[in-house]
């Protein structure tokens, strides 16, 4: 029997949940198209098929959607509601198999379960079982693949080993257990905070990591924040967050500010909304850390790298001559 | 302790009820200007959607003329509202002011103390009883004013003479705000009728009629959305404006579970499922489903109104196309922000009136 194709675009939530779906479907004997990483031809599709208003994530999630068409039996665009008490996803996402539908409309069929784990029919196990039948009748089966890999991406989650087709940077925890012993090797500590897709995807955000970290910045993301830590840290806020992206990294913020890391960069993406309250409260929260300088990159459709080259540079020259001053090298006229 | 209240269409009418007759002192909330808005949108994050800019320009104002406490209400997503009040909270302390941000919500575990600090305050060492006596009677304020400016709505387009509508609405509501009792209520009401009766030409019958779906605080504050309902009454248009502080708080607070509005939700949720199948938060699927629902009431349009960078409603635009193609149903989208053009926005609503018109007479709607 042939194989059905099944497509996930790389944008969004499968940065964080491609490992999960991608076993779970190969062990039901389905093929799976990862879209390409974003380039040139993605995001103009996107931006040609999707609202001028909508914020540039789902725009470029869309050129995915598109790209996949000719290639794939059927994409998975999940709806993603709800993963823990009290917090949802960003309504955008809750609205994006609709959204898709009625804006695309040479499309190839959608599947979209709902992940939404206060209802029953919308938990993990009950939503990937539904994408499962579509694949095969054995029931036995889907179960069996359900538990493996479930299991295996709660592992990999929490400890975060890396595997090279997991979507993830290559400098995640591993490499940055204690921040403050390494002050001594690596000259700054930078904390680039931001959603999943922004962080990684190295064309929305013009390459950034790779451009800190070639000025010799050791490059601190939340994913390197164990989830505990976060949760404290939120206990900060007057009220708590509903927003289950913005809690990593409204946590991470308050980490690292906590930690004393000399610089952190917020990226945000221009019409994001979750962003525009979240910054806020970074913003709000740096201002009890003098020690800590703050920024904010808010990246759009517009691909001009010197801007953010400039900014980069003007923004590790301050913190380089505060450094030095701190410690005494600077002249004193 | 002096207390004031944001402003949102005209709640104020309530003002009087559980502020000053609670034992509070009173600050009046000034009448959005420009100089509210630029204020607002001075302190605030830039992406920020309107509403919550023009009421930081209201606390901001109010603060200046000495207001201690604030009341705001609050929510638990996925819209940013939720989280209004507390960004506003940091913005003005971060200004210096030294005040009480009372927020009303529906409590979650770790809330629920606060909440109950809240209604104490506001209780202000009265009775429980008069409190809830209090709190019912503005209900029945919003009730009443709610019901009266959608009378308005129907009258604006037919009135004999230009402004009358609007003149009579607005003497009533501060007649209702002065209200202390069910029956001064009950007389305001007929009055009013009677006036707006008064100024009714019954002869117009056939006008455009046009749903205002949307954003809730844009679509319910003139100010905000440029008085829109008035330009559109002046224009000879029957506007029905599908959103209410009705429909927003009865559901929340199960106030009339056996009543109508309970089905109306159901309804909308319904007829936006095709579309739309869950819920975004916000009015997000209320506006898909109002717009499918407009159609089946044989309006001639819909208007969605929307606050710039609101998530719910730029999903609801999305889908909006679609539903406009699949049903043949004009619909026009205007999106708000801080501008205070107008010609831009005179020149789209005449356009979209005129094609109304035009469909009207080419017969593509039979009404």
């Amino acid at each position: 029997m042939k194989k059905i194709k099944i497509g996930i675009p790389y944008s969004l939530y499968f940065y964080e949940y491609y490992p999960l779906w991608k076993e779970f479907l190969t062990r039901l004997g389905a093929e799976v198209i990862l879209s390409q990483p974003t380039n040139k031809k993605i995001l103009d599709l996107g931006i040609r098929s999707a609202l001028s208003e909508i914020c540039l994530p789902v725009k470029i999630f869309y050129g995915h959607v598109l790209s996949l068409t000719d290639q794939a039996d059927c994409i998975l665009i999940p709806r993603m509601v709800c993963i823990e008490k009290g917090a949802f996803f960003c309504p955008k996402m809750i609205g994006l198999p609709d959204m898709v539908k009625s804006s695309l409309s040479s499309l190839c069929p959608m599947v979209s379960p709902i992940i939404d784990v206060r209802q029953s029919y919308g938990s993990w196990k009950n939503s990937l079982f539904q994408v499962g039948q579509l694949i095969t009748d054995n029931s036995v089966n889907i179960s069996r693949a359900f538990s493996v890999s479930w299991e295996n991406f709660q592992n990999n989650y929490l400890t975060n080993l890396l595997d090279p087709n997991v979507l993830r940077l290559d400098n995640s925890r591993k490499n940055s257990q204690k921040i403050s012993k390494q002050y001594d090797d690596m000259p700054i500590n930078i904390a680039v905070l931001g959603h999943d897709y922004l962080i990684n995807d190295s064309y929305i955000n013009l390459d950034l990591i790779q451009k800190l970290k070639k000025m010799n910045v050791n490059v601190l993301t939340p994913e390197m924040v164990h989830p505990n830590t976060i949760k404290k840290q939120l206990k900060k806020l007057y009220k708590p967050i509903f927003w289950s992206l913005s809690r990593r990294v409204v946590g991470a913020a308050f980490y690292y500010f906590e930690k004393q890391v000399e610089g952190v960069i917020h990226l945000t993406s221009f019409e994001c909304g979750e962003d525009s309250m979240v910054g806020e409260l970074i913003h709000h929260q740096s201002q009890q850390y003098p020690a800590v300088s703050f920024t904010e990159f808010v990246f759009d459709e517009h691909t001009g790298e010197a801007g953010i080259n400039t900014r980069i540079e003007a923004f590790l020259d301050m913190i380089r001559r505060k450094k030095r001053y701190e410690i005494g090298f600077a002249p004193t006229w | 302790m002096k207390l004031a209240l944001p402003r949102l269409g005209n709640i104020d009418v309530i003002n009087e009820t559980i502020i000053s007759d609670m034992g509070h002192e009173l600050i009046e909330t000034p009448p959005n200007t420009k100089k509210t808005m630029d204020s607002g949108v001075r302190y605030s994050p830039e992406y920020c959607c309107l509403p919550l800019k023009i009421a930081l320009g209201n606390m901001i104002e109010t603060l200046d003329l000495g207001a201690e406490g604030l009341i705001m209400a609050g929510g638990w997503g996925p819209c940013r509202f939720g989280y209004y009040a507390q960004v506003q909270r940091d913005v003005l302390l971060d200004l210096g002011y030294n005040f009480k941000m009372i927020i009303l919500e529906l409590p979650r575990k770790e809330s629920l103390k606060t909440l109950w600090d809240n209604i104490n305050l506001l209780r202000n060492g009265k009775s429980w009883f008069y409190m809830i006596n209090q709190y019912r009677f503005s209900w029945q304020q919003i009730l009443l004013m709610e019901e009266l400016e959608k009378n308005s709505l129907q009258v604006r387009p037919r009135e004999k003479k230009r402004g009358a509508a609007s003149r009579i609405l607005s003497e009533s509501l501060i007649r209702i705000k002065h209200a202390k009792d069910q029956k001064t209520l009950e007389q305001i009401k007929k009055e009013t009728m009677s006036q707006f009766d008064d100024m009714t030409n019954f002869h117009k019958k056939d006008l455009i009629r046009v749903a205002m779906v949307g954003e809730f605080y844009v679509s319910l504050e003139p100010f905000s959305n440029h008085h829109l309902e008035e330009k559109l009454g002046y224009l000879g248009v029957e506007v029905v404006r599908k959103n209410s502080i009705e429909a927003w708080i009865a559901p929340i607070m199960k106030l009339h579970i056996f009543k109508e509005s309970f089905k109306e939700e159901e309804e909308i949720e319904k007829a936006a499922y095709q579309y739309l199948a869950h819920s975004v938060g916000g009015e997000g699927q209320t506006t898909v489903g109002n717009v499918v629902l407009a159609h089946r009431e044989d309006l001639d349009g819909a208007i969605q109104v929307v606050p710039f960078t609101c998530m719910p409603e730029i999903v609801a635009e999305t889908i909006l196309k679609k539903v406009s193609e699949d049903l043949d149903f004009p619909t026009l989208t205007l999106t708000y922000d801080e501008q205070t053009g107008e010609e831009g926005l005179n020149t789209r609503i005449e356009a979209f009136i005129d094609l109304l018109k035009m469909r009207r007479r080419k017969g593509v709607k039979v009404s």
